[in-house]
């Protein structure tokens, strides 16, 4: 499930909050979410007199082994021409200024836990979990994860969780469906797993955008070794675009 | 330490392969045996698979619902401890399969974040004569995916590690080979999510469960998956056959 707090195209958020947070609240959003969109880099709070600076986790750190640095900096180079970009990626979702978003969607009851909260895949110190960065290509329709697994997310003895595996195939293809078309939730994801993955190695998962059927987006992708000899796993995946008269609250 | 299990890993990963079937091997180990192995009477171990207190109300009254049944109806309260390694003492995998790295900081997924409420909270219950299990599930807000609920590959991750306890236990299913989940509604962050999970078959050397997530009043359903596991033989550690 990928709710893209860091992919979302700026025109898909800027329109689901007019519809459904309409007025002032709704232009002051859409004047932060243009600055933001012009860094690349940490991001920071526009409407509070104190900077809170939140570390981007997509750059490299001591715990990043030389494969995931490699594919790093080759990928950065490739970003000159503006045909790659890499995708920033942060901890929280948005700061504490946002309540009255959450309150749309929240059952207020569950908003007071969101300060304490944090985006699952970033869950972790660095380099026990998950250490990724992910670039993605809008004419190609396509995200590259570059992901490093720690040994935090053990399955079998020395061997990565299938679970651990079906988390970042679930949130990078759902940056390449939020990349294509706003905001959109996992409906169905399929996983076949081919060969398991050692602990603190690195992997790529390439993700697809194949094709939009009004509100569906079916995205594929596979996870590879970096020297691409050895497929691990592979996946489809179905995502919603969300409905932005609806909130996220249960359905009956 | 990490950098050196870097560097293992990156010349293992790409020969990392499955051994080869051997036709002859026998899945002998009955389910009662797997069972009593993997819930040691005494063990110094600590079982994270225990009430503390940022359990909800909810599970707290449906284990003790549930853990009254394992007094009487058939019902296995399951450990759970920071690494698998754990779960399969005096085991261990085929010969083949080379571990990467140091097994001191080995933590299984589900229990990577320790601090309780904060990550997984959960316990599962198996059932051995009708090969079923029920995971009751507390995600907390290091589980995040969009805010307030429970990011989608955490609730894959409890249906894979409830799939795994109970493809092994009923028939030494050992890897996933298939994950199919169809996500219905969010779960709030804090709330309970009860997984059931049914073996529909033995075949072929692959076991085949189904599962459906709920609320614990079965009005919402989170999702329903279904998952197929590879059956495969731990080998004893004192095996002659071992590397």
């Amino acid at each position: 499930m990928r709710f893209c707090r860091d992919s979302v195209p700026e025109p898909a958020v800027r329109a689901v909050v007019t519809l459904v947070w309409p007025g002032r609240c709704a232009q002051l959003l859409s004047v932060w979410l243009r600055r933001r969109s012009r860094r690349c880099g940490p991001l920071t709070r526009s409407f509070s007199s104190e900077k809170v600076i939140q570390k981007d986790c997509a750059l490299p750190n001591p715990s990043w082994s030389k494969d995931l640095r490699l594919l790093f900096d080759r990928f950065m180079k490739k970003c000159e021409d503006g045909s790659w970009k890499r995708l920033p990626s942060y901890k929280q979702f948005f700061s504490k200024n946002f309540q009255g978003f959450q309150t749309l969607y929240l059952d207020p009851s569950l908003v007071k836990g969101e300060e304490r909260a944090q985006l699952f895949t970033r869950s972790f110190e660095d380099g026990l979990g998950f250490e990724y960065v992910m670039f993605y290509n809008d004419a190609e329709k396509r995200v590259l994860c570059f992901l490093q697994v720690g040994p935090h997310l053990q399955g079998a003895p020395g061997f990565v969780h299938g679970g651990a595996i079906a988390t970042m195939m679930d949130s990078t293809t759902g940056t390449c469906a939020c990349r294509a078309g706003g905001i959109a939730m996992t409906a169905n994801l399929n996983i076949n797993f081919k060969r398991p993955i050692p602990l603190c190695s690195v992997v790529v998962i390439d993700s697809q955008l194949d094709k939009v059927e009004g509100r569906k987006l079916f995205v594929s992708c596979n996870v590879r070794s970096v020297d691409e000899k050895t497929l691990h796993s592979e996946a489809s995946a179905l995502f919603i675009k969300l409905d932005p008269d609806k909130s996220l609250r249960k359905k009956s | 330490m990490m950098r050196r299990s870097f560097q293992v890993a990156a010349r293992l990963g790409h020969r990392c392969i499955l051994p080869r079937l051997d036709p002859a091997a026998a899945f002998g180990s009955s389910t009662d045996s797997l069972v009593s192995r993997f819930c040691p009477v005494k063990t110094d171990l600590k079982d994270y698979a225990l009430p503390n207190a940022s359990w909800c109300p909810d599970m707290l009254s449906l284990y003790q619902e549930f853990l009254e049944k394992t007094k009487s109806d058939g019902w296995v309260k399951l450990p759970s401890f920071q690494s698998n390694r754990d779960h399969i003492q005096g085991l261990k995998l085929p010969s083949g399969l080379v571990a990467a790295s140091d097994k001191s900081d080995w933590r299984i997924f589900t229990r990577c974040i320790q601090v309780e409420g904060q990550g997984y909270e959960y316990v599962i219950f198996f059932h051995p004569f009708k090969k079923k299990s029920v995971c009751l599930f507390q995600p907390g807000p290091y589980l995040e995916g969009p805010p307030g609920f429970a990011h989608g590959g955490s609730l894959a991750a409890m249906m894979d590690e409830t799939f795994s306890k109970t493809a092994y236990l009923a028939g030494e299913g050992l890897f996933t080979l298939n994950l199919n989940i169809r996500f219905k509604n969010l779960i709030p962050v804090g709330s309970l999510a009860v997984l059931n999970v049914q073996v529909e078959k033995i075949e072929d050397q692959k076991l085949y469960m189904s599962c459906i997530a709920q609320s614990r009043d079965q009005e919402t359903v989170y999702a329903k998956s279904s998952g197929v596991f590879l059956q495969w033989q731990l080998e004893e550690e004192s095996s002659p056959w071992s590397l």
